[in-house]
């Protein structure tokens, strides 16, 4: 029984070690703020904001917005 | 972050250049993967029509029920549903980290690895040499293989992300980091606590669900979430709704999903306490579903006319609302006044498809559109291909969750309520009259209707699913074909801007030769 508890407990801590530190080193990097650049951060001048980047090969893609947000 | 960021004006080009070098790779991982697709749809179906047909393909061993079943269950979860995820965050993860892939041998060498063991895992199972146990019937040395080849992978996740040229982590990331963590810590505690060495009693059922359960939430979900997260403001050019509310949804998930598991063995030979601690933490799941769900949702919206155009965002956007639907779903499922009629029904095969099936694999799909043609720098070859695979996908889970959910629902309230059978109330009363007189017999009388009227009742259901998973069947099969077309190029170049914008260097490099061929003729 003692080689479970000494396994589970070790595998436990250092997991939830793992998770602790990705937790501190997400803060100290700021990975919590610049929310929008991080939101931004998938898209450039090629695949930029505001127009669609896939299309059914048959199908002409549409000029976005389709609607214009109040 | 090691290297000195890009410059703006470099992105594309680097781009096209990471894609590339993703090309062998990842597209080795898709290609094993539709291979075991197809492999775990047709185990699928033997296994469907001997739940109405039990003498279909009765006389092979090989073939009878007990081993078609988890030979399905471990080529869907992981010939399929592994690969295909692990091909979609290698791009991700290079594209997020803007680095060209790094040592993409030991990739390969990971997927040889990975599909012995899955060949292995297979013939063992179909031969009747499986564990026994759901979820981990796979022999033991077919599951090193696996792990051996899960650890490849996820060393060479972290090498590249060490080597990222991209200062902020996308939200896909912390889910595929996650997943490729959580995963290992999973399968390493069941194989010591339930193979190696195995603990006794019902604590053996705990550990089982506990990793049947997490084995969804904490690999099959942070994959698809990730896909989703990346994909759907990616297509549609316009950044996700709320960041905050995403990071939110991610580190609610890490801190709930785990507790989930037990309640799989309601009304069993349980600590109350721990089936209820189970109960609480299901509950809990709902925060981080709402977290996505608003966020797809608001990300999406004034967009949804866009699904007519692009593949990727009908699939993928089906995927999101599936994981909506099915995580609510499961939450009500863990509460005993929902469990105790739909338990041990067809109502729980259902919900495990909507998860699996229109949640995991329809993403991954919509990621496959997006991925594959800029790997191999060519579109699609067809898009009515494209829409026989959409429509038979969609169209066989949705029809294949509502005959399991309704007949599901039937037989538990059968087994536990009723006090006549459901096909007997409507041949007295008609439809909706025998409906109503059926729901007023509940008197909690539980045996009142004879168990084998029950089966037989269940069997128009049990049919109408066959006839589901052949529909998603061909949906498999134009996929197949389209990836099939894809890689051999036999279908037709396309260089519009529907998928390579102008100025893409693959685009470029494919308009220039065409021009030289011109010029040359």
């Amino acid at each position: 029984m003692t080689t479970y508890y000494v396994l589970v407990f070790t595998v436990l801590t250092f997991f939830f070690g793992s998770v602790i530190y990705a937790l501190h080193w997400s803060v100290r990097t700021g990975q919590f703020s610049r929310f929008q650049e991080g939101a931004e951060s998938i898209f450039d001048d090629e695949e930029p904001i505001g127009r669609l980047n896939d299309c059914f090969p048959d199908l002409e893609p549409p000029e976005l917005p389709l609607r214009k947000r109040a | 972050m090691n290297a000195p960021p890009i410059p703006p004006e470099k992105l594309p080009e680097i781009r096209s250049e990471i894609d590339r070098s993703c090309s062998m790779p990842c597209l080795a991982w898709f290609a094993s993967s539709m291979f075991w697709l197809i492999v775990g749809t047709i185990f699928a179906i033997i296994a469907s029509i001997k739940m109405h047909n039990p003498e279909f393909l009765g006389d092979t061993a090989w073939l009878t029920f007990g081993r078609v079943r988890p030979a399905h269950l471990n080529v869907v979860a992981f010939g399929w549903g592994v690969p295909v995820a692990f091909g979609v965050l290698l791009w991700l993860q290079c594209r997020l980290c803007r680095v060209k892939m790094v040592w993409p041998g030991v990739i390969l060498a990971a997927v040889v690895i990975w599909n012995i063991g899955i060949t292995v895992g297979t013939i063992a199972i179909l031969a009747g040499k499986s564990l026994g146990i759901e979820w981990l019937e796979f022999p033991t040395y077919a599951a090193f293989l696996l792990f051996l080849s899960f650890a490849l992978v996820a060393v060479w996740s972290m090498m590249t992300f060490a080597q990222r040229r991209q200062d902020h982590v996308y939200v896909s990331q912390w889910y595929i980091f996650a997943g490729l963590f959580w995963f290992p810590w999973l399968y390493v505690t069941v194989q010591v606590l339930l193979i190696l060495l195995p603990v006794k009693g019902v604590t053996q059922a705990a550990i089982t669900w506990w990793f049947g359960h997490n084995a969804l939430g904490l690999w099959f979900t942070p994959c698809a979430l990730a896909a989703g997260y990346y994909f759907i403001p990616k297509v549609i050019g316009r950044p996700i709704y709320s960041y905050y509310l995403s990071l939110l949804g991610f580190w609610t998930l890490a801190i709930f999903y785990n507790w989930a598991g037990i309640h799989h063995l309601i009304a069993g030979p349980m600590p109350a306490w721990l089936v209820t601690t189970s109960i609480v933490g299901s509950m809990m799941m709902i925060i981080p579903v709402a977290a996505v769900a608003i966020n797809h949702h608001m990300t999406m919206r004034g967009n949804f006319k866009l699904l007519k155009y692009s593949p990727t965002l009908r699939f993928v956007v089906f995927g999101a609302m599936a994981y909506t639907l099915t995580s609510l779903q499961g939450s009500l499922m863990s509460l005993r006044a929902y469990n105790e009629p739909t338990h041990f029904t067809h109502h729980t095969i259902g919900h495990a498809h909507l998860g699996l099936y229109a949640f995991f694999t329809m993403t991954m799909f919509g990621a496959m559109y997006y991925i594959v043609p800029r790997l191999t720098g060519r579109e699609w070859a067809s898009s009515r291909l494209i829409r026989i695979h959409w429509w038979g996908s969609a169209g066989g889970i949705i029809f294949m969750f509502l005959v399991l959910t309704i007949g599901g629902f039937i037989q538990g309230f059968e087994m536990n309520q009723a006090s006549e059978s459901f096909e007997s109330a409507i041949d007295k009363h008609g439809f909706f009259g025998g409906l109503k007189q059926w729901f007023a017999g509940f008197q909690d009388r539980n045996g009142a209707v004879p168990f084998m009227e029950i089966v037989k009742g269940t069997i128009p259901y049990l049919i109408a699913r066959s006839v589901s998973g052949v529909m998603i069947l061909v949906g498999h099969l134009a996929f197949l074909a389209l990836m099939v077309m894809n890689i051999h190029a036999w279908g037709r170049k396309r260089f519009g801007p529907t998928l390579f914008q102008r100025g893409d260097k693959t685009y470029t490099r494919l308009m220039t030769d065409e021009l030289e061929e011109a010029k040359e003729a």
